[in-house]
């Protein structure tokens, strides 16, 4: 069950909610099952306090991936996933016009025993981090092409 | 830094083998700013691990304390608990799951863990420097309890919640009050009759003058908190009155399949499950009335449903929505398709029915041969068993089929001596007190024993017509090396597990969370075992797990006393993880106001300040959820979440990307 | 002498003592806490890690341990024994005896000096013999309260202790002391014992030294362990192959122990699951009659370790020997090979006991025992935790073997059942009831 990765030198950025993917990913460390560990969890109540400045900034500050782990229509707050989504969704927007692979932030529902969940989206982020290479490239690209223009 | 703060960083593994690499872990937080002293322990939690960090806080001067250790889930409130002993606030102290999140699931890669372990230790030494002092929400709590389902677990609740001196609805969605017990005859271990035990504990219930009973009711919505939920409640129509209630039963003629005998016989739509019943009054069964009137003599009645609803206040619920016997696929060993193949609670039914010195007959045919069938719906395995129709396998045990098949062996050897009885298992589990006994008995009554493996499960077949019995079961038996057997049966009891009883809108509404098998999640089978994750939310009975009466009967008292814990005191304490509003950067856009789902959670106030008006958010702690919608849509950064504020998980992604080779010692 | 009164007296700080005088005190009672030993904690403290969630048995007990021990509605009364118990109109009062620990705990700190200059080895109880202390000692490293004890009947008097005290604990002097107290209730969570490793002549009568039982593994097991890994006892050697002897107490006549003791299986496949992660090479075979893992989760967890390649035999072990090099033979009717009395070999073998009443009737108090040793109870399917004494419940194996889970769970139903009582009591004695008079219950 090993996930061998090339990805040692990147960082996965994990929000989990309490109610839902970091209770999740506790689970999964009840099962003892080994996954990549570039994979950085910190709890959050609910996602949508954070403004799209936030994800930019760690996509600056190195993370190489976000996954949002919330809990969906699970949710105990109201109204709290909704706006989730929207932020993200603006968060989308603004990464194209930085030039940041938009598939290096995902939003996810994860419940507190979706173990099978859990540990696929750690397995594609990092098949994808595979392809893509670290975030610095983005931005280099990025400042590549500024250069040129 | 602000104000000279000093985490004290602690890890702690509880892997011998690992002992290094946590020494590795606490040497390299010890080189980060402000951390005073960085430990490993092999038990952090135990009291003397906790005695270190009070003389720590209290010798060293330590203001701030980070764990890593197992789930915060587990242990946070231990440890809030430890700072606070040692004269610190509370919420200067961290928690963070290196166990679960990465020594469990990393062994592959200890280097790598290794440093996972610094950097996840790293972002909770970022949080801690911003933390500040807080103090618990304390709120009121409503000494009133909500008690959903009627059966044993619920009244053994709402009696136990009584007697503490708090104040129980209990409500129950059916007509009647007992549950599945009522549908019992002589239970096991003490042999006593079901319904009359049942009748003496319903009876106090129901005398019980800080009791109220509402049947033919159902949750429809609530909101609010742990101390103080606003539940609204729906109750259906009795449909009859006391003076007509008997002659409308006589005169009743929709008749639909009796559940109370498991569809064996039929009920009229006005009914009385069985007699003795609580409340004794009649009830429609609007689900199946079909609406036309009803005549008796010259008089023609419609029965009219005017559903009430009740508003109340409840400081805790209590979710005992209990079991419901498996049902198999049609086919499934013949059931449904063979007449000859029923359930064991169907064959209670059936013997409850049958008038004393009858004999048993099945379809007409005097019974000689009976196969008892165990783990039917229980013991699953993906691969062997067809998935039900959500696409799961039942893999659990339900406890309490193995006792009740012997009981009832037992009794079948007593009232009908001649017959043969046959019993297919893969284990025999009667491990209740008193329980051995009963398989003891049923194998010196001389029952047949066979065993199979659960990858193999044994096969029902009908038998042609002609045959000396109508159907057969085959197997290979373990008890005989492996041996093709073929048992002839008149009948074939399947003795089927248990499955929560469908309750996913009262699941939604309560947000509590089922697990992998469907039952209902407790917090932690050892730590919180009746709670669920909702504060204030507790599970009794086999709404949670299968159990058998006595432990559905413990289960509900042990969630009355957890009750009894929360509201005892009439006051409730809350986590302070509410939005705060800096009214120095408020502008009064009013934008946090439009994103808010909760109701006066957050309005704005027109404030005199040196004579100008300035408007501004206002938060209400106690209808505060703390999601933080608000946060993200300042536009001023004026509102964080308290305990929780952006400025802190900036600088736990900061924490994340530190650079090893900053921190790391070098190896002469 | 000390007169107090509580609202609750619980017997036995096991988990399920611990759990009920904590259940007790959160709801406002003031409980008071016996327990025979040093130490708070029970058999729950000695074991490495619990099913069916592999959480480390201490992360679970410890914190519990130093919840009750700060629990300012809790007086412990740790290495004391309940005397006398008279009931009259107020309820119960209670005599305890405060055994001597000959250092004084309201000086030591458990900073261990004396431990560590003591000259005198003794056996090591908390390991089951399998390692060493000192006569002079702090129980355990997670021990609650953390106060020295001294094990006279081993000491020389040698003095290194008194002068290695930095506080001058040590009292050679110190006598039995008895404490009187009141409760209103009383709740009894004694515990159990577990089969006597020499109960079976048939199983070598304790006389094999690699033959071991289930709570020495979980020593074994136990990152606080004698070894500090797996060992067979009888010449250090890392065993290579592993059997369990299933029902070795249990559902077996000739020792009169009639009923399953409800743990043996999912122990015994635990520990399976945890050798197999330290000694990955290990063969480990279980031989069981019936596998009954019945509880929440349980049956999922026997299915991932016939996953992982334990080995499951039906069959009864009908006897053990030792061969040449300490290995052992079992022998046994296999039902799952041919039919006939095979011979296995295996190099350590562990035989899965079971839980015996802590049959001692001063321990029992006034309650009857059922046949089957264990307190009875008289209403045991809707009152499981009634003794047939009024006022005096019943919590955890007391009332039979049980799991942890079903112990907390039966824990929480006993405090319940207490409080409601608590509560009656104050009802009727704000009506005022008439004196009657003291009544003896029993004597110690």
């Amino acid at each position: 069950m090993s996930m061998e990765t090339k990805n040692h030198n990147t960082k996965i950025l994990i929000l989990a909610t309490l109610s839902g993917g970091y209770a999740g990913a506790d689970s999964v460390g009840q099962l003892h099952v080994d996954y990549a560990p570039n994979t950085y969890i910190l709890p959050v109540m609910c996602p949508s306090m954070f403004p799209e400045d936030f994800y930019l900034r760690a996509f600056e500050r190195g993370m190489d991936a976000i996954i949002v782990m919330y809990s969906g229509t699970d949710s105990p707050y109201k109204g709290g996933p909704e706006r989730t989504a929207k932020l993200i969704n603006g968060t989308y927007e603004r990464m194209k016009t930085l030039g940041i692979d938009t598939r290096r932030l995902r939003l996810t529902a994860i419940c507190t025993v979706c173990t099978k969940p859990f540990l696929k989206e750690v397995q594609q982020m990092n098949s994808l981090l595979e392809e893509i290479g670290p975030v610095r490239s983005d931005f280099s690209k990025k400042s590549e092409e500024s250069i040129v223009s | 830094m602000d104000d000279g703060s000093a985490p004290r960083a602690v890890d702690e593994n509880q892997q011998a083998d690992a002992d290094n690499d946590c020494k590795l872990v606490a040497r390299t937080l010890a080189r980060l700013p402000n951390v005073v002293v960085s430990r490993t322990n092999m038990s952090m939690c135990s009291d003397s691990g906790q005695s270190i960090i009070e003389q720590d806080i209290k010798e060293l001067g330590v203001n701030r304390v980070v764990i890593g250790a197992c789930a915060p889930s587990l242990h946070e409130a231990t440890f809030r608990q430890t700072v606070e002993r040692a004269g610190l606030n509370r919420y200067y102290y961290h928690h963070v799951g290196l166990r679960e999140q990465d020594s469990w699931v990393h062994g592959h890669d200890r280097i790598l863990a290794t440093e996972k372990a610094i950097r996840l230790m790293a972002a909770g030494i970022a949080k801690a420097r911003l933390l500040e002092p807080l103090e618990a929400i304390r709120l009121p709590a409503e000494k009133h309890a909500l008690v959903i389902g009627g059966g044993v677990a619920g009244l053994k609740a709402a009696l136990a919640i009584a007697r503490r001196d708090m104040r129980v609805t209990l409500i129950e969605k059916t007509p009647f009050l007992g549950g599945r017990m009522a549908q019992l005859e002589r239970i096991f271990p003490s042999g006593e009759h079901a319904r009359t035990v049942l009748g003496g504990l319903i009876h106090e219930v129901a005398d019980h003058p800080r009791i109220t009973i509402h049947v033919g009711t159902q949750l429809t919505s609530i909101s609010g908190y742990v101390g103080d939920f606003k539940i609204q409640l729906t109750k259906q129509s009795r449909g009859v009155t006391p003076e007509q209630a008997e002659q409308l039963m006589d005169c009743c003629s929709q008749y639909v399949p009796d559940e109370f005998n498991y569809g064996l016989t039929q009920r009229k739509v006005i009914y009385r499950p069985y007699d003795g019943c609580y409340p004794s009054l009649p009830a429609v069964d609007w689900e199946h009335y079909d609406g036309s009137p009803i005549t008796c003599g010259s008089e023609r009645i419609v029965l009219k449903n005017d559903p009430e609803t009740l508003d109340l206040s409840a400081g805790a619920v209590v979710v005992a929505t209990g079991f419901n016997p498996y049902e198999p696929a049609a086919g499934e060993y013949g059931y449904g398709v063979i007449p000859e193949v029923i359930t064991l609670p169907q064959l209670i039914r059936k013997l409850a029915l049958l008038e004393a010195g009858a004999s048993l007959e099945i379809n007409g045919h005097p019974v000689r041969d009976i196969v008892m069938l165990h783990c039917v719906g229980s013991r699953q395995i993906e691969g062997v068993h067809e998935p039900q129709p959500d696409g799961q396998v039942n893999d659990y045990c339900s406890r309490v089929c193995c006792t009740a098949t012997m009981y009832e062996c037992i009794e079948l050897k007593e009232r009908f001596p001649e017959i043969n009885l046959f019993d297919v298992h893969e284990d025999i589990r009667t491990y209740g007190r008193g329980h051995e006994e009963f398989y003891r008995q049923t194998l010196e009554d001389g029952t047949v024993m066979l065993r199979y493996q659960g990858e193999n499960p044994p096969v029902v077949e009908a038998l042609p017509s002609g045959d000396s019995h109508p159907l057969v079961v085959r197997l290979r038996d373990r008890l005989t090396w492996g041996e093709e057997v073929e048992v002839p049966a008149d009948l074939v009891v399947l003795a089927v597990g248990m499955m929560p009883r469908l309750v996913n809108d009262l699941v939604e509404m309560l947000k509590i969370s089922p697990g992998k098998d469907r039952f209902l999640l407790e917090v932690h089978p050892k730590l919180r075992p009746v709670e669920t994750s909702v504060s204030g939310v507790v599970l009794a009975g086999t709404a949670q797990g299968p159990m058998s009466i006595q432990e559905s009967a413990a289960a509900a008292e042990a969630a009355a006393a957890k009750v009894a814990c929360l509201l005892s005191q009439g006051r409730v304490e809350l986590e302070p993880f509410v939005a705060r509003v800096n009214p120095e950067l408020c502008e009064g856009t009013g934008a946090c106001v439009e994103v808010c789902a909760y109701e006066n959670a957050i309005s704005l106030r027109t404030i005199r300040q040196n004579g100008s008006e300035k408007r501004h958010a206002v938060v209400s702690p106690a209808n505060c959820s703390g999601c933080g919608n608000c946060v993200s849509a300042c536009p001023h950064g004026a509102i964080d979440v308290q305990g929780w504020t952006l400025k802190q998980f900036d600088a736990m992604v900061d924490g994340l990307a530190i650079d090893m080779f900053d921190v790391l010692e070098v190896e002469k | 002498m000390v007169l107090d009164t509580y609202d609750a007296l619980v017997v036995g700080g096991g988990i399920s003592g611990m759990q009920s005088a904590l259940d007790l005190a959160n709801q406002g009672y003031r409980v008071a806490l016996v327990e025979r030993s040093e130490s708070i904690g029970g058999k729950m403290i000695q074991l490495s890690k619990v099913f069916p969630t592999l959480d480390c048995c201490s992360c679970i007990t410890t914190p519990k341990m130093s919840a009750v021990a700060h629990h300012h509605g809790i007086q412990l009364f740790t290495y004391s024994e309940v005397q006398q118990i008279l009931e009259d109109s107020d309820g119960f009062h209670v005599d305890i005896l405060k055994k001597p620990r000959y250092v004084r705990d309201d000086l030591c700190t458990g900073c261990r000096q004396c431990e560590y200059a003591c000259p005198i080895y003794v056996p090591n109880p908390y390991d089951l013999e399998l390692s060493a202390t000192k006569a002079v000692r702090v129980p355990f490293s997670t021990a609650v309260p953390q106060t020295a004890v001294l094990d006279i009947e081993n000491c020389l008097f040698c003095g290194k202790c008194e002068k290695a005290c930095p506080v001058d604990a040590i009292d050679l002097a110190q006598a039995p002391e008895i404490k009187h107290l009141r409760a209103t209730t009383i709740v009894l969570a004694t515990g159990y014992e577990i089969t006597q490793r020499d109960a079976k002549a048939e199983y070598g009568a304790g006389r094999l030294p690699n033959v071991i039982d289930g709570l020495m593994m979980e020593r074994l097991l136990a990152p606080t362990g004698p070894y500090g890994r797996v060992l067979r006892p009888g010449d250090g050697k890392e065993p290579e192959s592993i059997a369990y002897v299933q029902c070795a107490g249990s559902r077996d006549e000739t020792l009169g122990v009639e009923y399953c003791s409800r743990v043996c299986c999912m122990y015994a496949i635990k520990q399976a699951m945890l050798i197999s992660g330290s000694l990955p090479l290990a063969d480990i075979t279980i031989y069981y009659m019936d596998i009954r893992t019945f509880g929440k989760g349980y049956e999922q967890f026997y299915q991932n370790a016939r996953t992982m390649g334990v080995e499951f035999v039906k069959g009864k072990v009908a006897s053990i020997t030792q061969d040449e090099n300490q290995n052992l033979v079992l022998r046994l009717e296999a039902m799952d090979g041919k039919p006939e009395v095979a011979e296995r070999t295996h190099d350590l073998v562990v035989l899965s006991v079971g839980m015996l009443p802590q049959y001692d009737p001063k321990t029992l108090y006034a309650v009857s025992p059922a046949e089957d040793g264990f307190v009875q109870q008289p209403s045991p399917n809707l009152a499981p935790s009634l003794t047939d004494r009024h006022g005096i419940f019943v919590a955890g194996t007391a009332a039979g073997p049980m799991d942890i889970v079903d112990s907390i769970v039966m824990a929480g139903a006993a405090a319940a059942s207490a409080a409601g009582y608590i509560e009656e009591r104050l009802m009727r004695t704000n009506e005022q009831v008439p004196e009657s008079p003291v009544m003896e219950v029993t004597h110690g």
